[in-house]
């Protein structure tokens, strides 16, 4: 017999960044609720930085959260940049891209090999896979210390970038540290691919199947890549950055200290790996083109455990991007690492993909502080769809073992490699 | 067989940047056939927060009432209490506002909207359990990891550091961003143990290790520098504030260089 109210809580997800629970209440007719309690304390990083200088506010913001914290710290830039009317020389943007590239590399080989492998294999914790799995670690550990490395290099440090300032960098590293970067790319793509490999094998799980509305940052010069000023919809439409707002609306929810998000007001939408590989494979070259060509079945819209493969997939495509964009930046090589700036007045709306998916920045600027600062993350996007498809989990799995369904509702989160913490340290009304 | 040492890794808010610095080191493999992992969710699924530790390491600031209720336990279970990284520490960033009300802060973010928990003015760890022992930064360097896990395994106690970055950056012979380009360098009153990492980007520090302890911080002595630099003292105290916000000595020792009085 089923008891009236059955509520089935994970109190903290595990292996995911930051502090929030699933809660999943059921009743005789089925599953009654579905919540995601974000129980983070917030932090007002918003708040905080309006009114303060802006070069001590971009120092600030990158500390919302540690997995992005180059992506924080390179969009807040790139929208104070905008706001002063100040664009990076080529180079400087180059480098600036292989430096959250190195982010994008750290953060997926993490998600994928130390938060999301144990589950598929039956381990309650990455450490404890070492002797079974000493390749598998081994990779992980290679992709892993490779993306700090190259944060080390161009940030200063692999979190908390403090090397990113406006008008370019604190120091540049010098050429012979950005070949040898090419040349430890280049020994880590068939790490990348043993990874795509890997997780092309893992389980889908059909029930969460259902048609979803992808968002993306419409990449710069039609490249697959992570700067953009427009947001692509897999339904067709695209819109400027700057109207983000008007395409992205945020509620306050009671049962979250992170904000919902929905697109044109009422529908729940995914950003992240996966909408880029879906609103933007045609824009995908190399090795990693050839992948996708060949595991399209794999890489579905409709699906969000399939956001683990586009990870996969874009660990091989954004080694091969970066070794690219060090060969632009040492053909237009200077030692300048930065340019003087102006302080002016003025707004500016940055949006780039970070390893979670959209990352907004709108930053204004008066008399050389942040009059006006509004920050939304890509896990904050999520929440709203998240919910919705651990529901779908929960109606196929309510009746199971709850130990079960707990395990299933985590292994949902888990797909979207939510970033709990910076989910509630920012957004506004 | 060795008795393995029990240890917890508990988040309070933060931006789990001081737990991913600790798991991203290779060496964490070599120290676990020493160490039974109780609770750490950010790596153990199987996590218990309310099991006995012989080490409890703590990220992030006192932010909520419930983690009021969770540091104390944490406390209560664990023989060795270590506050990690600048939030645990010193309240971290988020207590860059501290003067400002909680309802100001809320209603900036939020608005009118209102959610089910109880949040509260990001605090230092210390302020609600005794601490025994500090990592400092933000996030900390991996070395301070090795030395304060290094020193505990072996039954020791690791020491604190008393001098400031520049004494690093002085080392190291990197130019020095204070004198030379005439920026707000946070290096003086900073303790060091960074080696001097920003000077040596070209980058003025921040402070992000927190003000160095025993009385050593001259918060009057680089304000003075700053304010003949034209630094407005809500400058030099918003600059100063940043990772030291809940500094006693701060706010008067500034205050001391705008009153007039010599040293
Ligand atoms: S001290 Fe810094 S790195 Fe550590 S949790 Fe706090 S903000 Fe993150
Ligand atoms: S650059 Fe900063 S840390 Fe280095 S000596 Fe000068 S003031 Fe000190
Ligand atoms: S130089 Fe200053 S800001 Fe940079 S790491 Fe060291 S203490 Fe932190």
């Amino acid at each position: 017999m089923k008891s009236l109210y059955l509520p089935i809580t994970v109190d903290h997800i595990a292996r995911v960044e930051g502090k929030g629970g699933v809660e999943i209440i059921v009743g005789d007719e089925g599953v009654k609720e579905v919540k995601l309690n974000i129980i983070e304390g917030p932090r007002f990083f918003e708040a905080i930085t309006v009114g303060k200088k802006l070069d001590e506010a971009l120092a600030v913001y990158p500390r919302i959260c540690s997995f992005c914290s180059a992506a924080h710290k390179l969009t807040a830039v790139e929208a104070a940049e905008k706001a002063i009317g100040f664009e990076p020389r080529e180079e400087i943007q180059a480098l600036r891209e292989v430096l959250y590239i190195g982010d994008m590399i750290e953060s997926h080989a993490l998600h994928l090999y130390l938060l999301v492998l144990p589950d598929y294999l039956g381990y309650s914790n990455p450490l404890k896979m070492v002797d079974e799995y000493k390749k598998e670690i081994g990779i992980a550990l290679d992709l892993k210390n490779l993306g700090s490395w190259m944060m080390d290099e161009l940030g200063a440090r692999a979190i908390h970038q403090e090397n990113v300032v406006l008008g370019g960098f604190g120091k540049l590293p010098g050429r012979a540290t950005l070949e040898k970067m090419k040349r430890r790319l280049q020994e880590a793509l068939p790490k990348a691919e043993y990874t795509f490999e890997l997780f092309s094998k893992l389980e889908q799980y059909e029930e969460v199947e259902g048609p979803i509305i992808h968002m993306a940052v419409k990449p710069r010069d039609d490249v697959y890549g992570i700067y953009g000023d427009a947001i692509s919809v897999s339904d067709g439409f695209e819109f400027p950055s700057e109207d983000y707002k008007k395409h992205m609306v945020e509620r306050v929810v009671e049962h979250s200290f992170a904000k919902h998000s929905f697109y044109n007001d009422e529908k729940p939408f995914m950003t992240g790996a996966i909408s880029r590989v879906v609103n933007h494979a045609d824009k995908l070259y190399g090795r990693a083109k050839e992948l996708y060509e060949s595991h399209k079945d794999l890489l579905r819209s409709t699906n969000p455990f399939a956001n683990n493969l586009a990870q996969a997939l874009e660990l091989v495509y954004f080694t091969e991007r970066a070794i690219d964009l060090i060969d632009e930046a040492l053909a237009k090589w200077s030692i300048r690492p930065r340019d003087e700036v102006e302080i002016r007045d003025g707004f500016g709306v940055s949006t780039t993909e970070a390893p979670r998916g959209i990352l907004v920045y709108a930053l204004e600027v008066k008399d050389g502080r942040v009059a006006y600062a509004d920050i939304i993350t890509p896990t904050a996007f999520n929440l709203a769809m998240m919910e919705v498809h651990v529901r779908m989990m929960a109606e196929k799995h309510y009746n199971d073992d709850p130990e079960r369904l707990k395990y299933l509702a985590e292994m949902v989160v888990r797909a979207y490699d939510p970033c709990i913490s910076c989910s509630v340290h920012v957004a506004r009304l | 067989m060795e008795k393995k040492v029990r240890i917890g890794f508990y988040a309070l808010t933060s931006c789990y940047g001081c737990q991913l610095q600790l798991a991203m080191m290779d060496e964490l493999l070599q120290l676990l056939p020493h160490a039974e992992i109780v609770c750490w969710f950010m790596v153990e699924r199987d996590s218990y927060e309310d099991e006995p530790v012989d080490i409890a390491f703590i990220e992030g600031s006192v932010s909520t009432e419930e983690e009021i209720e969770l540091v104390k336990k944490i406390r209560e279970n664990a023989k060795i209490v270590v506050a990690v990284g600048s939030c645990a520490v010193h309240g971290g960033v988020q207590s860059w506002e501290k003067d400002k009300s909680l309802e100001e802060l809320w209603k900036t973010v939020y608005g009118d909207g209102k959610v089910k928990f109880e949040p509260k003015m990001a605090e230092p760890v210390e302020n609600y359990i005794k601490v025994d022992y500090r990592i400092y930064g933000c996030p900390p360097e991996k070395k301070d990891f090795l030395y304060a896990i290094g020193t505990f395994l072996v039954g020791s106690w690791p020491e604190d550091i008393d001098y400031p970055v520049c004494v690093e950056c002085r080392l190291k012979g990197h130019p020095c961003i204070l004198i030379e380009k005439g920026e707000p360098c946070l290096g003086p009153i900073t303790r060091a143990g960074c080696d001097a990492r920003c000077p040596g980007f070209g980058v003025a520090c921040i402070g992000c290790r927190g003000a160095i302890g025993y009385d050593v911080a001259w918060f009057d002595s680089l304000a003075k520098t700053f304010k003949e630099k034209g630094l407005t003292k809500e400058e030099i105290l918003e600059r100063m504030k940043m990772f030291n916000a809940h500094n006693p000595k701060l706010e008067e020792m500034v205050e001391k260089i705008f009153q007039g009085v010599e040293e």
